[in-house]
């Protein structure tokens, strides 16, 4: 025993607040393991009926002169049909493209991204997915008020 | 005959670019044909083709009233006893002089008349045409900006219809981002709810006493 006394001092929290905590500690972890979640409906519309008369007008234009026209040629994609007949443009087949690429390309860098979400098909966890890796969300050293 | 526009080429064309391009190409080849034309080329047209016909006949009217004149002549000059003499010789001669001076006079005049008309007519031939070719011009060009009208209405047209559909386009991500990003949302809601309470935090003193304080406590407690 020490010859003259000690004083401690100690934080505390209301049990329900900690809880609170561990709980959005819990679900900010759910969610980021959640991963990207792409886009796959329409995001540029295609251009109408209407405008196409206007660029086949421009190459009669063209053509009535004697200039280079393009012949009929198309530079735009065939457009897709979407739900209630929305004829437009997505970006998904690239992006899943460049998706594809980077892990044939990379495979480690694709494996190392894909880690931390989980699998978007199986559900499966990646290695470093917040969930794979728990901690103790006891509070250290201190003691509860309350219920 | 004065060069004319051709008119396989001011035929109607079944676009107003085609048309365009038909007239300004007919009014080109015209104006340019214009430029080294002259009216010379297209009088023989205008040329009566009767006018030898009445300048023969001319010629057949002053030959009898000399015929005349020269009877008349040696009718005098016999009554006078003078047929065949100089004088006579001289009279004739100055009659005949008179009456081809006379035939000379008419044709020319009517030659004249002829070439004239010819000229007046095919230069106002000239005129219309290159008229006609610079109208045709500015009719091409009406059916040029009849085509950029029609153009410029469906690319307007077409553009407000393709803006609808990209502004139902557009709702529709934005309604999948609300959907995508709803866990992150309620995550958010929910941190705010913690983050809104007032300060939680405690603090808590505990004081353990020495052998100091007890023998303290002791002394005090002794009877003085």
């Amino acid at each position: 025993m020490a010859k003259g006394g000690s004083k401690q001092d100690s934080v505390t929290l209301p049990k329900f607040y900690e809880t609170a905590l561990q709980q959005q500690i819990g679900m900010a972890g759910d969610v980021a393991q959640t991963g990207y979640v792409p886009y796959y409906g329409p995001e540029v519309a295609a251009f109408s009926p209407m405008q196409q008369a206007a660029f086949q007008g421009t190459d009669q234009m063209a053509g009535a002169f004697g200039m280079p026209t393009t012949g009929g040629q198309q530079y735009m994609p065939q457009a897709e049909t979407f739900a209630g007949g929305v004829q437009g443009y997505s970006s998904a087949p690239i992006y899943q493209q460049a998706v594809d690429t980077l892990a044939a390309q990379r495979p480690a860098q694709a494996e190392q991204l894909s880690s931390f979400t989980i699998d978007p098909v199986t559900g499966a966890l990646g290695a470093n997915a917040p969930t794979m890796q728990p901690v103790a969300l006891e509070m250290q050293g201190g003691s509860r008020r309350g219920k | 005959m004065a060069g004319g526009a051709n008119p396989a080429m001011t035929q109607m064309a079944s676009n107003p670019y085609q048309q365009a391009a038909g007239a300004q190409q007919a009014a080109i080849g015209r104006v340019g044909q214009g430029m080294y034309q002259t009216a010379a080329g297209g009088m023989g047209t205008y040329q009566n083709p009767y006018e030898q016909a009445v300048v023969n006949k001319t010629l057949r009217d002053v030959g009898g009233a000399a015929q005349l004149g020269l009877n008349q002549l040696g009718a005098q000059a016999q009554q006078a006893r003078a047929f065949g003499g100089s004088r006579h010789g001289i009279a004739e001669a100055e009659a005949l002089k008179g009456y081809q001076q006379q035939a000379m006079d008419q044709v020319a005049a009517l030659r004249q008349q002829g070439f004239n008309t010819a000229l007046g007519a095919s230069q106002a031939d000239l005129q219309r045409q290159l008229g006609a070719a610079g109208q045709m011009a500015g009719l091409g060009q009406q059916s040029f900006g009849y085509g950029q009208a029609i153009q410029n209405q469906q690319m307007q047209q077409g553009a407000m219809q393709q803006q609808m559909m990209q502004n139902l386009i557009n709702a529709a991500k934005q309604q999948y981002a609300g959907y995508a990003g709803q866990p992150n949302q309620a995550m958010n809601t929910f941190m705010s709810g913690i983050s809104g309470m007032p300060n939680m935090g405690g603090q808590t003193s505990s004081y353990n006493p020495g052998l100091f304080n007890y023998m303290q406590l002791g002394a005090s407690m002794m009877p003085k």
